[in-house]
Parts: C-alpha cells; sequence; structure tokens
C-alpha cells in the first residue's frame, strides 16, 4: 500500500490552448518531474495569471496524464465560466505558471467490479482520465455520458475498451435525455448487481445528487467527484467543507480538497452542498 | 555582514519579522512542503476554541475584486483536540508556534490560556478577541476597550508566554482598544482581523456566503490596515504586529516603515506560498540598500512631514514614531 503522492509546488508551461467547443477549451501543462503521477480524480491548484488577478488559484480536475520519456504533462478541461477561467483561457503556449499538485482523493474502483461511470457535461473530465487507466489495465466498463447536445460531447470518441452510451437534452446524438435515464435503463438489463458493480460519477452537483439517490436506494457504492471554490487546497483554510447527511460524522465537515474530491456520494448531503 | 533580522515580542525573539497569520496555514504540517518554515520567523495556529467547533455552513469562501471573504467560522478540534493532535506537531516546527485562542467568555479565555501555557509547545498565544464569523456577538471582545480589558487583565496572572491581542478593524477609534490591551499586560498587539464584508448573488437574490456576513481580507484591504496599523503604533508602546493585504514582498516593508515590528502573511499565501520567504529575502535587501545595520533602522523608519497623518483617538497621541506626531 503506498501513500498518497506527494503534493508539491510545480512551475508549468503551456503547451497548447485550444477551444474544443464553444467555451469549452482543452489545456495541455508540461510539468516538471517533481510533479508525481497523479490518480484520475485528483486535480491541480491552478495559478492563473501571477498580476494578481484573479486573487486565489482554481482548482482543475485533470483530464489526462501523459509521460513520454522524461516529458511529463498534465490536461484540464474547462468551461470559460468566471474569472478564472477566463484568464485562463487567454494564455498562449510558451506562457509559464505554477501549480500545487497532484491534490486530493482519486477514485478508487474495487477488484472484480465492473466500473459504470456516468458523466454529465464537462464533468466527463476525470472520467476519460478514469476510463483510460481502466483500459490500460485491461478492465472492462461502462462510460454513460450526457451533455446539452453533440458539440459538448467531449472526448466521447476516444472512450475504448469500455461500452459507450451517449445522451444528449436536445437529442442530437444517442439518447435524447439525461444521463440518468441512461443509468436507469443500464441498471434494469439485469446484468449488475451492487456486488458485481459500482458506479464513479462527475457532472453539475444537481445531476450528481439525483444520482446519488440512485445509488443509495439501491445499494449501489457510489463515488462522485466535487467541484467547489477553494482557498489553500492544502486542507489548512476550512474553506470547502461538504456537508454530509445525518448519521456518522455528520458532525464535521470534511475538507473537499484533502478528503476529496472524490467522496462516497451517497453520505454527501446534496442540499446543502452548493 | 548580513544585518540582523531578529526582532522581539516580549520575551520572544524572533529570527525574523515574518509570520503567517492564523487561519492560513493550519497548524503548519499542511503547508511544510511548499513553506520553508525553518526561514521565516514563526507562524500563528488556527485558532483554538474550547470546545471542538465544525465551523460555519458552505459556502464559506467567495473572491472579491482583489479580496476574499471568509465565514469557515474556526473549525478546529477545541482545546483537548488541540492538546492531543496538534500539540506534537507544533514541538516539531522549525519556527516559532504562535497560538491563537478565543473564547466565547473570560471564563474560556483563562482556561484556554492555561491549557496553552501547560502544552510546552507554545512560544506566544494570539488573543483572537476579534473574529467576524463567530456567533451573534463575535466581534464584542474587541470592539468594547472594557470587554477587551476585562478579557486581558484576567488572562495576563495565568502565563508567561507573551500574549499578543488580536484586534479587528471594524471599530471607529481602534486605539482605545489597543490602550485597553496594553494597559492590561498585553505584550503586543497584533492587526488587522478581517473587515465585515458580504455579496450578493443577483441571480438567485441570496447573499453568497451561508453565514450572510463574512470577513474580507487580500490586498483590496491593505490600504485600511495600514491605516489601522498606523493609528495604533501611534497609541502604545508595545510592538504592534501588522497584517492585511500583504500580497507583494514591498507590502510587508510599508507596515514595518510606519512601525510595526513584526508581519503577518495571510490570504496571499494561498496563491503564492513562496511568499513569506520573498518578504524576508526583500527586508534583506532593503536594509541593504539603507546600510542599515539592524532591522531595527528599518521599523519606524517612516518619514512624515510634522503633525500630518496624525490620528487623534482614544486617550492622546503620545507616541513619537517617525513622524512628530505631537
Amino acid at each position: 500500500m503506498t501513500g498518497p503522492a506527494a503534493v508539491n509546488l510545480v512551475p508549468c508551461t503551456v503547451i497548447s490552448n485550444r477551444e474544443v467547443s464553444r467555451g469549452n477549451f482543452l489545456i495541455s501543462l508540461r510539468v516538471s518531474r517533481a510533479f508525481a503521477k497523479p490518480q484520475p480524480g485528483q486535480f491541480v491548484h491552478l495559478r492563473v495569471g501571477d498580476e494578481g488577478e484573479p486573487l486565489l488559484r482554481r482548482p482543475y480536475s485533470l483530464e489526462g496524464f501523459v509521460e513520454r520519456g522524461r516529458v511529463r504533462a498534465v490536461r484540464i478541461y474547462y468551461s470559460v465560466v468566471g474569472r478564472g477561467s477566463k484568464v485562463l483561457a487567454s494564455h498562449a503556449p510558451g506562457r509559464e505558471l505554477d501549480l500545487i499538485g497532484p491534490v486530493g482523493v482519486g477514485f478508487a474502483p474495487r477488484p472484480r467490479r465492473l466500473p459504470i461511470l456516468v458523466a454529465g457535461g464537462r464533468g466527463v473530465a476525470p472520467l476519460l482520465f478514469l476510463s483510460r487507466r481502466l483500459r490500460d489495465k485491461k478492465r472492462d466498463y461502462v462510460f454513460l455520458f450526457g451533455a446539452r447536445s453533440r458539440g459538448e460531447l467531449y472526448g466521447a470518441r476516444e472512450v475504448r475498451g469500455g461500452r459507450l452510451h451517449l445522451a444528449t437534452d436536445d437529442g442530437s446524438v444517442g439518447y435524447e435525455g439525461s444521463v440518468l435515464d441512461l443509468l436507469e435503463r443500464e441498471w434494469t438489463k439485469g446484468e449488475h448487481t451492487p456486488l458485481t458493480a459500482e458506479i464513479f460519477t462527475c457532472g453539475p452537483h444537481g445531476l450528481l445528487h439525483e444520482i446519488s439517490d440512485f445509488a443509495r436506494t439501491r445499494g449501489i457504492r457510489c463515488e462522485a467527484s466535487l467541484e467547489g471554490p477553494m482557498a489553500c487546497a492544502m486542507g489548512a483554510c476550512r474553506g470547502c467543507p461538504v456537508p454530509l447527511l445525518p448519521g456518522a460524522d455528520s458532525d464535521r465537515y470534511p475538507a473537499m480538497c484533502v478528503e476529496g474530491p472524490v467522496m462516497d456520494a451517497t453520505v454527501v448531503d446534496w442540499e446543502r452542498l452548493p | 555582514m548580513k544585518p540582523s533580522l531578529a526582532v522581539r515580542i516580549g520575551s520572544l525573539t524572533l529570527r525574523n519579522p515574518v509570520l503567517v497569520a492564523s487561519g492560513i496555514i493550519g497548524y503548519g504540517r499542511e503547508y511544510e512542503r511548499l513553506v520553508p518554515l525553518e526561514k521565516i520567523g514563526g507562524i500563528v495556529t488556527k485558532t483554538v476554541t474550547l470546545r471542538a467547533r465544525a465551523g460555519n455552513p458552505p459556502p464559506r469562501v467567495y473572491e472579491t475584486a482583489s479580496g476574499m471573504l471568509n465565514s469557515i467560522g474556526i473549525e478546529n478540534p477545541g482545546l483537548d483536540g488541540f492538546l492531543e493532535s496538534k500539540v506534537p506537531i507544533l514541538r516539531d516546527l522549525p519556527c516559532a508556534a504562535i497560538v491563537s485562542v478565543e473564547g466565547e467568555d473570560v471564563d474560556e479565555f483563562c482556561e484556554l490560556v492555561r491549557g496553552v501555557d501547560g502544552c510546552g509547545a507554545a512560544h506566544a498565544i494570539e488573543v483572537n478577541i476579534s473574529c467576524p464569523n463567530v456567533g451573534p456577538h463575535g466581534l464584542r471582545y474587541s470592539t468594547d476597550a472594557g470587554m477587551a480589558r476585562e478579557v486581558m487583565a484576567a488572562i495576563r496572572p495565568l502565563t508567561r508566554l507573551p500574549l499578543i491581542a488580536k484586534l479587528t478593524p471594524n471599530v471607529t477609534r481602534i486605539a482605545e482598544i489597543a490602550e485597553a490591551c496594553e494597559e492590561c499586560g498585553a505584550d503586543a498587539i497584533s492587526l488587522v482581523n478581517t473587515f465585515i464584508g458580504m455579496a450578493v448573488d443577483t441571480r438567485t437574490r441570496k447573499p453568497i456566503l451561508g453565514t450572510v456576513l463574512g470577513g474580507l481580507s487580500g490586498p483590496a484591504i491593505k490600504p485600511l490596515a495600514l491605516a489601522k496599523t498606523w493609528e495604533v503604533v501611534q497609541a502604545v508602546d508595545i510592538p504592534v504586529v501588522g497584517m492585511g493585504g500583504i500580497t507583494r514582498p514591498s507590502d510587508a516593508l510599508e507596515f514595518l516603515l510606519l512601525g510595526a515590528a513584526a508581519i503577518q502573511v495571510g490570504t496571499a499565501l494561498f496563491a503564492d506560498p513562496g511568499l513569506p520567504l520573498a518578504c524576508v529575502e526583500e527586508i534583506e535587501a532593503y536594509l541593504g540598500r539603507m546600510k542599515a545595520s539592524s532591522i531595527d533602522d528599518l521599523i519606524g523608519a517612516l518619514e512624515v512631514p510634522e503633525g500630518r497623518g496624525v490620528i487623534r483617538a482614544g486617550r492622546a497621541v503620545r507616541r513619537e514614531h517617525g513622524g512628530r506626531a505631537s
């Protein structure tokens, strides 16, 4: 059993930063060898600008990690939604930044269980990373991916080695409706039981809430990757509390940064999580 | 020869005047890989309360223009948890460990000071009478000179450790509170805690923070913090530890020049863990440029035109500090 990889402050350089669909970007950052090999679901705390705007770093889940010879790079799939991502989208190749990472707890698939990956929108990022690791280990998996429309199904074409099902709100590709419907259809096939399958999910918290309810009522193990504002991402400032449902441990708030961002979805009190 | 950067806070000698503020760095270990603690003066721990606190509901942090609002609510393991799980960490720190405490009443402050005094790992105690995020009356002890006096007078006989009273800037006459603390035996004053602030989500028509109000920190508050620190250095004779919005190394110099004996780095450390060391290096370089032999030549070296910038508050301005405050 190895402990979590060391968290370091690591300089990085933009290799590429392109808009893959309207408002959605993929950035590749070259990192030094000081950056430990990350697990899917872990994130980096990126200083997107060094001029004090924005003031705080931004946590970004990893879409991938590439190692070729002595070169290491991380990939982040992000949407321009606020001040930080707007600055990030402006960076050209060669721009130097720094990041803290890899941070947090990643996905922990168990042996001999079928992983069912459920992605909503840009929440696909850490699940693409996870699917590649599963493929590398020659493990079978199911990948359910829902988005608003065709253009937002980033990465769907490179999902290999698993069974991919797509859903779009507008029906432009795949099933017309929510990825939750896909999950229900998958489960009612009768091939899976809580002893043979488990769910890994990431997406808008409203969707994660629904998937978590689905899993809890059926006794299915379900890990979700959470998202939220963070100040330190080191477990020090206590600025990213995760509210838990009544029961064991509900008298405290785990820190999303170091006790997450991947957590047991069925104990999270989604009503109280912004 | 390099000038000495050592400064004194009561009986405590710091290797240099750069500290990390309470609530920023946990108990040191959280950041030990990123902040070279052996090269800075010390850290102030997350505030310890008598009973464990889960803290406030989310959201607890929100970035504003050049600032950060927080309403953490002093999430901490309580005195017993601190003694059991955090003191061993503090013992191994390669810098001064200043333990921050906050009680809900005078008795709690006393119990906390006794507990920390006896733990053997604290180099000083920062008395947090100024957190804006606790209870309906979180600020009462540092918005009222009488109550500040009551707390300081009660805890002073309980320890020989230096007591640093941390003040809120959310008052009209901060010098009055500082003077009250000094009279009751405080070894130093630290300021500022956060400014009470608020943000509104126009989409949901709700306050952004879970607790509605929070504390504002970051570069946005630096000019405000400097003015409060200036007011206090003119009013008291004990050392003043200045903080509020230090984001660049030269910001630390500003506080020292106007008379702070030490500074604390806060919010900016989240983005730049190298900032405390950069502050030390900046102070060293500045002393070199001044051809100064000691940091004492820098502290309070602000040149102020006669009679200007004097904040008449509290008793009487009686401190002559750089500028002639007459």
